[in-house]
C-alpha cells in the first residue's frame, strides 16, 4: 500500500528492501500528527552520513517556529531564518544542546549545530508561545506522522531494531517510547498507542 | 357540661357598650395576636433562612476567597517560575540557584514554603516543615491543577503551582500557605458575615458533620444554635481529603432580629391599647343614643319632656326622630284624653273636676283684699223642657246656656257640673265690688227666652253664691256653701239668687242628721201611726180615720211631719216610709168596727213608683181589710209630671177597689180638668177655706162652688181643718159631706181610735157638731 502510493524514501530506495509503516495514535485511537518516528538498527547505524530530504532548518514565521518538530541528524548545523518582522531570540536548556540566540531580526538568520542525539526544546525569549522540537537523531529511518498519524520508513534491512517515538507532549519521560522491533523482509506495519498530556 | 351555663353567663355583661367593646376587642385581639404569631413566626423563619442562605453565600464567597489566595500567591509565584534565570536554573539542576532562589521567594512572598517539584519527580525546596512527597503531588501537578490544599507538616496549606517552562514544563514551582487559625480568621474577615471557618482533613470531621453532604447548610447545637456548612476543597496532595467548615451562629443571627420582634410586641401592645379605646368609642356612639332613648322612655313613663336629640340620619337617628314622633302623638292623645277628662263632652264647657282645679287655682293666686265668687247656677225648667219637648231639646237648651254664658261672662269660668246645673267662678273681685249688682246682671243673663225647634222655651235659673274669703277659704267649702245658697234659692221660688249664709249651713247639718236618723227610723220601726177621725155630717156618724205619720225621736221628742216628710220626699225615703204606712195603716183598720175607712196620704213621688198597686195589693191582703175600707188621697201634683202615666196609675188602683180622694183642693195648679179625667171619689177642701169662713166674705160661695161641682161630678166633699161648730154648720149649710179637724179630734194614737170609737158608739149622738 505505501509502495502503490510511491512516497519517495530517496536515500535507501535501492538498498532496503524492507519497508514499515507506523501509525501513531492517542488513547482514544485518534491520529497523533507530529510524532517522530526512528527505527534505529540493533547495534546503531553505521551507513555513514545521513542526510534526509528535508532542509535542516527551523524558520521563525507569524511569531511560531516552523515546522515545529523537524528532524535533523546529528551533527547537523541547523538555521533559524528569522522570517517575522518583529525579533526573536532562541534558546534551549536541553541536555542535548544548551545554548542562547539573542535577539536577532528580520531577514536574518543564525545557526546552531546540534552534535548530540536527543531532543532538543526551542523557545524564544521574549514569546512565551513558541514552541519549537528538534529531534537530533543517529539513524537515517526517522520521519514525522502526517495528519493520519502515519509515517513510512523503507530502506531498512530486516533484522532487529530500536523503534523509538517521540512526541512533544508524550507522557513518558523524556517523551520518548521505545521498543524493540523485528523487521522482517518486505512490507510491515505497527500501530503504536501513545500516551499525550 | 353543667358548668357551661353558668359560665356564659358570667359573661353576659348588662351593659349593651360593654358587651359590645369586649366583643370588638376579643375579635381585634384575636386577629392581632394571629398576626403577631404569624409575624413572629416568619421573622423567625426568615432568620433562619436567612442565615442559611448567609452561610451558604458565604460559603461560595469562602471559596472565591481561597481561590484568589491561591491566584495571589500563584502570582508571586510565576514572578520566579516564568524568570529566565530560574527556568535555566532548574532546566539545568542548578540546586544551589534554585535554593536560594526559593528561599527569596518564601521571604518576599511571606509563604511558609517554596519548592520546585520537577517534571521527573525530582523535589528541591525550602519549608518550615517536613514537605509532602512528591510523588503525591506530581498527577495533580501533571493534571494541570494550579491549587490546591497540601499537608505540610501536621498542617493543611493551600498550595499554588506556577508551571516552569523551558517552554515544556520541566517542573512546578509551589508555594503553600497553612491554614491555621490564625490564617482562617484572617480569611474570615473578608466574608460579609460573622463566620468560624476552619479546614480540617474529612476524617477528622466532627461525627455530626462527618456524613454531611457538601455545599449543604446544617445545624446543631441546643443551647446555641449553630448552623455549619461543609465543602470539599481542592486538594493537590494525593491521599488528603481538605474540608472547609463554616460555622455560623444561629443564635446570634437570630438575636439581630429580636429588637424586630420586640418592636413588634410593642406595636401590637400599642395597637391593643387603641383598639381597646376605639372599640369602647364606638361602643359609645353606639350606645349613647339609646341610652338617651332607655332615658327618654323613662321621662315619657314619668309624663315628662321626653323628645330625644336627633344628630344623625343613620337607623340610629330614624329611631330617634320616629320615637319623637310618637313622643308627640302620645301628648297630643293625652292632651285630647285630658279634654275629654277634664270637659263635659255635650257643652265643651270644663267639667266638675277641671272647675275644682281652676278655682283652687284661683285661691292660691287671690291676694288678700281680693274677692273670688263661686256662683251655682241651676236652671229652673229644665226638666219640663225635656219632658215635653226631648232630650234632643234638652240637650240643645243646654249648649246655648252654655255659650251664652261663655260670651257673655268673658272672662269668667264658665263650668258644667252635670245635668241642669252650672257653675261661675269670677275671680279677681276687688273689696269694693258690688256683689248684689254683680249678682243681678249674672240673673239678666238667664232673663231671655230661648227658641228650640221653633219653640220658646224659659231658660230662667236659679244661684247660689258663695264668695271667698267671707264664706270659706278653700274650693270645696265654697263650693258647697254655693251648693247651699243654691237649694236654697230653690226653695224660696225660681229664678232668683241667693247668697250664702251661715245658717244655711246650719240648716244643711241639721238636714243631714235628720235624714240619718230617718233612715234608722225605717230599719227600726221608728215611726207611729195617729188617726184623726172624719166625720160625715150628711150621715151623722163616724166614717173614717185618716193614718197621719208620727216620728217620736229619742233626743228631740215628736218631730212633725212637716219637719221630715219634704226631707223624706228629697231623699227619697219617702217610698219606704209610704209602703210602711199603707200596711200599718191596713193592719191597724182591720182591727176596727166594720164600717170605718182608713185614708193614706200618698205623696207623688211614691205615687210615680212602679210598684205601688202591687205594694197596696199586698198590704190588703196581709191584713185582711175589704179594698173598698182603704182610701188612697193624692195631690194636683201628681198631674204635672206625666197625665196619662197618673191616669193608668190611678185606673189600675181603682180597679184593686180602693177609693181615690183628691186632697188640698182648691190650692197649687188646681185645674177642673182633672176633675173630668179622673172620676175621684171624694174631694177634701183646703183648710184655708175653711179658716176663712168664720170671716164672713165670699169664702162661703168657694165652698159652695165646690162643693155644688162635687155633687154635678158624683164625688163627695170633705172639709179639713174644721175647729168650732160654727165652721161646721155653715159647711153643712154649703152642702159639705165630711168634716175633719179638732172639733172632733186631734190625731189620736191607735189606742186611743179604739176608745174614740166606743165612745161614739156610746153617745152617737154629737152633742159637740151641734155645739
Amino acid at each position: 500500500m505505501a509502495f502503490a502510493l510511491g512516497v519517495p524514501i530517496a536515500a535507501v530506495w535501492a538498498a532496503a528492501p524492507a519497508s514499515l509503516q507506523v501509525q501513531i495514535v492517542d488513547e482514544r485511537g485518534l491520529p497523533v500528527r507530529d510524532a517522530v518516528v526512528e527505527l534505529t538498527p540493533n547495534g546503531g547505524w553505521r551507513g555513514g552520513a545521513i542526510r534526509f530530504a528535508w532542509k535542516p532548518a527551523m524558520a521563525q514565521k507569524s511569531v511560531a517556529f516552523v515546522p515545529g518538530t523537524l528532524i535533523v541528524a546529528r551533527g547537523s548545523n541547523v538555521a533559524f531564518p528569522n522570517l517575522d518582522s518583529v525579533r526573536h531570540s532562541v534558546y534551549s536548556f536541553s541536555k542535548a544542546a544548551r545554548f542562547e540566540i539573542d535577539l536577532y531580526g528580520r531577514d536574518q538568520t543564525r545557526s546552531q549545530a546540534f552534535p548530540i542525539a536527543g531532543t532538543v526544546a526551542l523557545g524564544c525569549n521574549i514569546h512565551d508561545q513558541m514552541r519549537g522540537y528538534i529531534r537530533v537523531v543517529d539513524t537515517p529511518f526517522a520521519g514525522k506522522t502526517d495528519q493520519n498519524g502515519i509515517v513510512r520508513l523503507s530502506g531498512m534491512a530486516a533484522g532487529g531494531h530500536q523503534l523509538t517515538v517521540w512526541h512533544a507532549r508524550a507522557r513518558t519521560p523524556g517523551g520518548e517510547l521505545k521498543r524493540a522491533l523485528a523487521v522482517g523482509a518486505g512490507a510491515s506495519s505497527q500501530k503504536i498507542a501513545l500516551k499525550l498530556r | 357540661m353543667i358548668q357551661l351555663p353558668s359560665a356564659l353567663q358570667r359573661f353576659r355583661f348588662r351593659s349593651l357598650k360593654l358587651r359590645i367593646a369586649v366583643a370588638y376587642a376579643a375579635l381585634s385581639t384575636a386577629i392581632l395576636a394571629a398576626i403577631l404569631l404569624l409575624a413572629g413566626n416568619g421573622i423567625a423563619r426568615f432568620g433562619e433562612d436567612s442565615a442559611s442562605r448567609d452561610l451558604a453565600a458565604n460559603a461560595r464567597v469562602f471559596d472565591e476567597i481561597i481561590a484568589l489566595r491561591a491566584q495571589q500567591m500563584r502570582g508571586s509565584a510565576d514572578v520566579l517560575s516564568r524568570d529566565f534565570g530560574f527556568r535555566e536554573a532548574v532546566a539545568t539542576g542548578d540546586q544551589a540557584t534554585i535554593e536560594s532562589a526559593l528561599v527569596s521567594l518564601r521571604e518576599r512572598s511571606r509563604s511558609h514554603a517554596a519548592f520546585v517539584v520537577g517534571l521527573d519527580g525530582t523535589m528541591t525546596g525550602s519549608a518550615t516543615a517536613a514537605l509532602p512527597a512528591s510523588n503525591d503531588l506530581w498527577d495533580a501537578l501533571d493534571g494541570g491543577q494550579d491549587h490546591g490544599i497540601i499537608r505540610i507538616g501536621d498542617k493543611l496549606a493551600l498550595a499554588a503551582a506556577s508551571p516552569i517552562k523551558v517552554p515544556d514544563t520541566i517542573g512546578w514551582l509551589v508555594v503553600a500557605q497553612p491554614l491555621d487559625a490564625a490564617e482562617m480568621r484572617r480569611l474570615a474577615k473578608l466574608a460579609a458575615v460573622d463566620i468560624d471557618a476552619r479546614v480540617v482533613r474529612a476524617s477528622q470531621l466532627p461525627p455530626a458533620l462527618a456524613g454531611a453532604p457538601s455545599g449543604r447548610v446544617l445545624e446543631s447545637g441546643d443551647s446555641e444554635r449553630v448552623l455549619h456548612h461543609v465543602t470539599a476543597l481542592p486538594a493537590l496532595q494525593a491521599g488528603v481529603r481538605p474540608r472547609l467548615v463554616l460555622d455560623h451562629s444561629l443564635s446570634k443571627a437570630l438575636g439581630e432580629y429580636s429588637g424586630l420582634q420586640w418592636l413588634l410586641v410593642a406595636l401590637a401592645g400599642a395597637g391593643l391599647t387603641l383598639i381597646i379605646v376605639l372599640s369602647w368609642r364606638i361602643a359609645r356612639t353606639i350606645t349613647r343614643p339609646l341610652s338617651a332613648l332607655d332615658e327618654a322612655t323613662r321621662r315619657l313613663g314619668e309624663g315628662k319632656d321626653a323628645s330625644v336629640e336627633v344628630t344623625s340620619d343613620d337607623e340610629i337617628g330614624r329611631l330617634g326622630a320616629s320615637f319623637n314622633v310618637m313622643v308627640a302623638a302620645i301628648a297630643e292623645r293625652e292632651r285630647q284624653i285630658t279634654h275629654v277628662a277634664l270637659h263635659d263632652g255635650l257643652t265643651n264647657l270644663p267639667n266638675r273636676k277641671l272647675f275644682v282645679e281652676q278655682l283652687d287655682q284661683a285661691l292660691a293666686r287671690r291676694r288678700d283684699e281680693a274677692r273670688l265668687m263661686v256662683v251655682y247656677v241651676d236652671l229652673d225648667d229644665f226638666k219640663v223642657v225635656n219632658d215635653t219637648l226631648g232630650h234632643p231639646a234638652g240637650d240643645a237648651l243646654l249648649r246655648n246656656v252654655a255659650k251664652h254664658l261663655q260670651a257673655v261672662l268673658g272672662d269668667a269660668i264658665v263650668a258644667r257640673l252635670g245635668g241642669d246645673e252650672f257653675a261661675i267662678l269670677l275671680s279677681d273681685l276687688s273689696a269694693t265690688e258690688n256683689l248684689a249688682a254683680l249678682a243681678n246682671k249674672l240673673q239678666s243673663c238667664f232673663d231671655r227666652p230661648i227658641l228650640i225647634d221653633g219653640q220658646q222655651a224659659d231658660a230662667s235659673a236659679s244661684m247660689g253664691i258663695a264668695v271667698a274669703p267671707d264664706d270659706g277659704l278653700d274650693g270645696i267649702t265654697l263650693m258647697k256653701n254655693a251648693d247651699l245658697a243654691l237649694y236654697r234659692a230653690k226653695r224660696d221660688g225660681k229664678a232668683t239668687y241667693h247668697f250664702f249664709e251661715q245658717s244655711l249651713d246650719e240648716q244643711a247639718r241639721h238636714r243631714r242628721q235628720m235624714e240619718l236618723d230617718l233612715r234608722l227610723a225605717i230599719r227600726d220601726g221608728g215611726f207611729e201611726l195617729y188617726f184623726q177621725p172624719l166625720y160625715s155630717m150628711h150621715e151623722e156618724r163616724l166614717k173614717a180615720f185618716e193614718a197621719l205619720i208620727r216620728w217620736p225621736h229619742a233626743d228631740k221628742g215628736m218631730i212633725s211631719p212637716v219637719e221630715f216628710i219634704p226631707l223624706a220626699e228629697e231623699t227619697g225615703l219617702i217610698v219606704q216610709i209610704g209602703e210602711w204606712v199603707i200596711r200599718e195603716a191596713c193592719r191597724q183598720a182591720a182591727t176596727w168596727d166594720g164600717e170605718l175607712s182608713v185614708a193614706v196620704n200618698i205623696s207623688p213621688k211614691q205615687f210615680l213608683t212602679p210598684g205601688l198597686a202591687n205594694i197596696v195589693l199586698s198590704a190588703l191582703a196581709s191584713s185582711g181589710l175589704p179594698a173598698n175600707r182603704l182610701e188612697l188621697e193624692i195631690t194636683e201634683s201628681i198631674f204635672i209630671a206625666n197625665v196619662e202615666k197618673t191616669l193608668e196609675t190611678l185606673h189600675s188602683l181603682r180597679a184593686l177597689g180602693v177609693r181615690i180622694a183628691l186632697d188640698d183642693f182648691g190650692t197649687g195648679y188646681s185645674s177642673l180638668s182633672y176633675l173630668r179625667s179622673f172620676p175621684f171619689d171624694k174631694l177634701k177642701i183646703d183648710q184655708s177655706f175653711v179658716r176663712d169662713l168664720a170671716q164672713g166674705g165670699n169664702a162661703n160661695a168657694v165652698i159652695r162652688a165646690i162643693t155644688t161641682l162635687a155633687d154635678a161630678l158624683g164625688m163627695e166633699t170633705l172639709a179639713e181643718g174644721v175647729e168650732d161648730a160654727a165652721q161646721a154648720e155653715i159647711l153643712r149649710q154649703e152642702g159639705c159631706h165630711q168634716i175633719q179637724g179638732y172639733l172632733l179630734s186631734r190625731p189620736i194614737d191607735a189606742d186611743a181610735v179604739h176608745v174614740f170609737i166606743a165612745g161614739m158608739v156610746a153617745e152617737p149622738d154629737q152633742h159637740r157638731l151641734s155645739a
